[in-house]
């Protein structure tokens, strides 16, 4: 049977064949025209009516940006990915919900402390209390009142080990959370400690709701008393947040705004030229520095830096003198030109803030290949040495960038450095287990030297083990700069800090980088922050127009 | 027919239990795990009892087998979890993530069709022609341009020239505002059908010419058969085995190609989910995800096998 039907299909008689021909005729000439003019129309219809800045297309979006129900549009490569900010970790995370939550203190984009939800502050009883007072008419989203109790409940959160807050370490000298009346809050300290004022104005320590504390709704429904109140998340896709009716400060100007991510920095500049995104967040240069004129694109140096991480346990690396001969033959214009283009700035172990180093004083501030040599027959290596330094394009792209530039200027001192690309979290184990030589990193900054250096440095620090040195002179400096109780001392100490750190060669550190926020025609007022919590706070002010 | 389409199903059940196992051997092989995934090196500065809660939030430390099967269970009882990152039911995620890559796929496979057949059979009717050396040239940058390099260059000029990325606004759904959506899944579609289509079209001239130097073609032709029924009858329905064939592969291949091109034209797809759930380690959701690409996979192949027997009646013994 079937062969039979084969070949009546391979030798249709002629009559039957003729039958069919009109029949097939018409449907091969409809099918043409169909696919001939769907494309057509899908091109043509796509492609030119949106083409000419005059096309339809073009004016009907001015017209749906100037409607008070358009969105402000964020562009972001990440997505916000966790609504509890008392765990968030991602960058972007901070960024939106530090539009929604207060902390009691926060950065100014001098990276100076500076009253939010406490009017006022101050140290007492030998730096170990530690008293605010608290805004009074402060409303959170849901119409409460907040008080005292608030902020008792949330700085309880953040301590409790369920919560598993990173920055509880921030204020791990909190013995005592205390409320002190309806607009008072004292918080009793194990030993004198001043850095914690910076570590609160972290939006992992925002104030929060009592009520949505207990009820545990805070991971769902954001509820804080920032300019912003939230209003959709799609996971992976978009945060959108509104203007909050309540909010103590000045109203914002844009009614609403979206966090979109848009995977690729090349779409987000895509986007930007297309008018669907009016604010676009970039770390890389090249496609930063080749956007249109049109668009204004603001740039800070990140509260970051690139390091190379040394262990000083074992091997050449743990003779002071071969790290020196390390730093001296490092380049580090030359890497931060070969990784970033340029774009960024030489620094020192503090890059921002008050207490910034200053990169030209430390060891061998620019290449010195016959030091480095020098420094290298001290360590008993006069023909060199070899180690070996992991990288992470997953984590930083320019970090395979910054490894070729650095080894080959250690070649010109005779010093070997092999480079391992490891995958991200192959990266994390081995970083947090300190199962490396050297490690190239991109390590959050602080303006305050203890909250930076006390986790890898301090006694007891948690990431002592990635820091891979250990020093009792480093631990007492950072101790007394933590104790300190003016600002001028504790510059002295900082600054005896970041000598011993440079002049023992402990890390090498290389650049820190520029951050970018490339703005669309017709926003105003925005201006990028380098505080990572805060950095889009301008937005709170921000107006836009088509 | 029916009792190989019943064989067919029993071995796909077992090729989706082989490949849920790989899945998740591999998954768990990966260094890292979802309290590192989240944090990146920011884990270092938990504490014990900190990292304990965190283990126990995420269900990490429970006995590999017993995670399995507890996953697969829920699984075939249609239940397929949490995501750990979002806190959101894997359902819904997928719920929304399936229409897109679905809407996404049936319109690169038209467009590969549609390419590829029409090219092919040009090619394949007037070999050494111009059509022919445009449908070949077509065919060797579709081959050898990798879909993201393609992608990349039509979002750049789209954009830059004429302003237009439409991708990058909110997602339309094809019936709530279906020009948008059209707009935003064309060029996406068309980046991946190139790829396909120039497999498709190779495979169809190449049938086509074969069919050609068969004997009855000459014969229908003798007999005064018309060139258009030659052409549509004869020669495109006896070439159609090997088309369908390297349709349904292509169209399983076509599954993965969309999680590069989603990124690129920022479409909310499942290839997008992917990416960002292996990103935050969110086991439930990569789990899920592949499981649907692979089932995808393997009922593409099943409907190419049944086709087979619709086309040509002799493989239906």
């Amino acid at each position: 049977m079937g062969r039979l039907r084969q070949h009546r299909m391979h030798q249709p008689s002629v009559q039957q064949l003729k039958m069919h021909q009109p029949k097939m005729h018409q449907l091969r000439a409809i099918s043409a025209v169909a696919v001939a003019g769907g494309i057509a129309a899908s091109l043509l219809g796509a492609t030119i009516a949106n083409a000419a800045p005059a096309s339809k297309a073009v004016r009907s979006h001015s017209v749906k940006h100037a409607s008070s129900s358009a969105p402000f549009v964020v562009a972001d490569t990440s997505s916000v990915q966790k609504l509890d900010p008392d765990v968030i970790t991602n960058f972007l995370d901070f960024q939106a919900l530090g539009l929604v939550y207060d902390t009691l203190v926060e950065e100014n984009a001098k990276l100076q402390i500076v009253p939010d939800l406490a009017t006022s502050w101050a140290f007492s009883d030998g730096n170990k209390v530690l008293t605010f007072q608290l805004r009074k008419g402060v409303k959170f989203d849901d119409g409460s009142t907040f008080t005292s109790a608030d902020a008792v409940a949330s700085l309880k959160r953040v301590i409790a080990p369920k919560t598993a807050d990173a920055s509880a370490s921030f204020i791990a000298s909190v013995k005592q959370i205390l409320p002190d009346g309806t607009y008072g809050l004292k918080l009793v300290l194990s030993h004198s400690d001043v850095s914690v004022l910076e570590g609160l104005t972290s939006v992992n320590l925002a104030m929060l709701p009592a009520s949505a504390i207990s009820s545990g709704s805070i991971a769902k429904k954001p509820d804080g008393t920032g300019p912003y109140e939230y209003a959709s998340w799609s996971p992976g896709n978009s945060f959108t947040i509104k203007a909050n009716p309540y909010y103590w400060g000045p109203k914002p100007k844009i009614a609403e705004i979206k966090f979109e991510t848009i995977p690729s920095e090349q779409s987000i500049a895509s986007a930007l030229e297309a008018h669907s995104v009016q604010l676009g967040l970039l770390t890389e240069p090249t496609v930063a520095n080749h956007l249109p004129s049109t668009y204004k694109v603001d740039k800070v140096l990140s509260l970051s830096y690139r390091a190379l991480m040394l262990q000083d346990k074992t091997g050449p690396l743990a003779n002071v003198d071969a790290r020196r001969a390390i730093a001296c033959a490092t380049n580090r214009k030359q890497i931060l030109g070969d990784a970033v283009f340029g774009q960024g700035q030489v620094s020192g172990p503090v890059p921002l803030g008050p207490f910034a180093s200053n990169p030209v004083s430390s060891l061998c501030p620019t290449q010195n290949i016959s030091q480095a040599k020098t420094y290298l027959k001290e360590a008993g290596y006069p023909n060199g040495f070899s180690f070996t330094a992991i990288t992470s394009t997953d984590l930083d792209p320019t970090s395979a960038a910054q490894a070729i530039a650095m080894q080959s200027e250690l070649a010109q001192a005779g010093i070997t450095m092999n480079i391992q690309n490891l995958a991200g979290d192959a990266y994390i184990q081995q970083w947090l287990a300190g199962d490396f030589q050297a490690a190239f990193a991109e390590n959050g900054a602080d303006p305050d030297p203890y909250v930076m250096y006390g986790r890898y440095f301090g006694a007891g620090g948690n990431l002592a083990t990635p820091a891979g040195y250990t020093s009792t002179a480093v631990q007492k400096l950072l101790l007394e700069g933590d104790e300190a109780a003016s600002t001028t001392n504790q510059a002295k100490i900082w600054s005896a800090l970041n000598a011993n750190l440079t002049n023992n060669a402990v890390w090498i550190w290389l650049f820190d980088a520029y951050d970018y926020a490339a703005v669309a025609p017709g926003v105003k007022g925005f201006s990028l922050s380098p505080v990572t919590g805060t950095s889009l706070q301008a937005l709170g002010t921000t107006s836009w127009s088509s | 027919m029916l009792l190989g389409i019943a064989r067919r199903i029993v071995t796909m059940a077992i090729t989706l239990f082989g490949v849920s196992i790989v899945i998740f051997v591999i998954l768990r092989l990966l260094p890292g795990n979802a309290v590192t995934a989240s944090m990146g090196v920011s884990a270092g500065l938990l504490t014990h009892a900190q990292l304990a809660a965190l283990n126990h939030y995420y269900g990490i430390g429970q006995p590999a087998i017993e995670q399995f099967f507890s996953w697969l269970g829920s699984t075939l009882s249609g239940n397929l979890g949490i995501s750990l990152a979002s806190r959101e039911p894997v359902s819904t995620l997928v719920g929304s993530a399936l229409p897109v890559t679905l809407e996404l796929t049936v319109m690169a496979m038209i467009l590969g069709v549609i390419i590829g057949v029409g090219l092919g059979m040009l090619g394949g009717l007037k070999p050494g022609s111009w059509q022919d050396d445009i449908g070949q040239g077509v065919s060797v940058v579709g081959l050898a341009v990798p879909s993201f390099v393609i992608g990349t260059a039509l979002v750049t000029v789209l954009s830059s020239a004429f302003h237009y990325f439409p991708s990058s606004e909110q997602y339309a759904g094809l019936f709530s505002n279906p020009w948008l959506n059209l707009q935003q899944v064309f060029f996406p579609a068309l980046v991946l059908s190139l790829g396909i289509g120039a497999a498709i079209m190779r495979t169809t001239r190449a049938a086509v010419l074969e069919v050609r130097s068969l004997s009855f073609t000459r014969t229908a032709t003798g007999k005064g058969v018309s060139r258009s029924a030659l052409v549509c009858r004869h020669l495109f329905l006896n070439a159609l085995v090997p088309i369908v064939t390297m349709s349904g592969i292509q169209l399983g291949y076509l599954l993965g190609g969309t999680v590069i091109v989603e990124q690129i034209f920022v479409l909310p797809g499942l290839g997008r989910l992917l990416v960002t759930s292996i990103n935050n380690r969110d086991f439930p959701v990569v789990q899920s995800v592949t499981l649907i690409f692979a089932a995808g996979f393997v009922v593409v192949n099943l409907l190419v096998d049944v086709l087979y027997s619709v086309i040509d009646p002799r493989t239906r013994r």
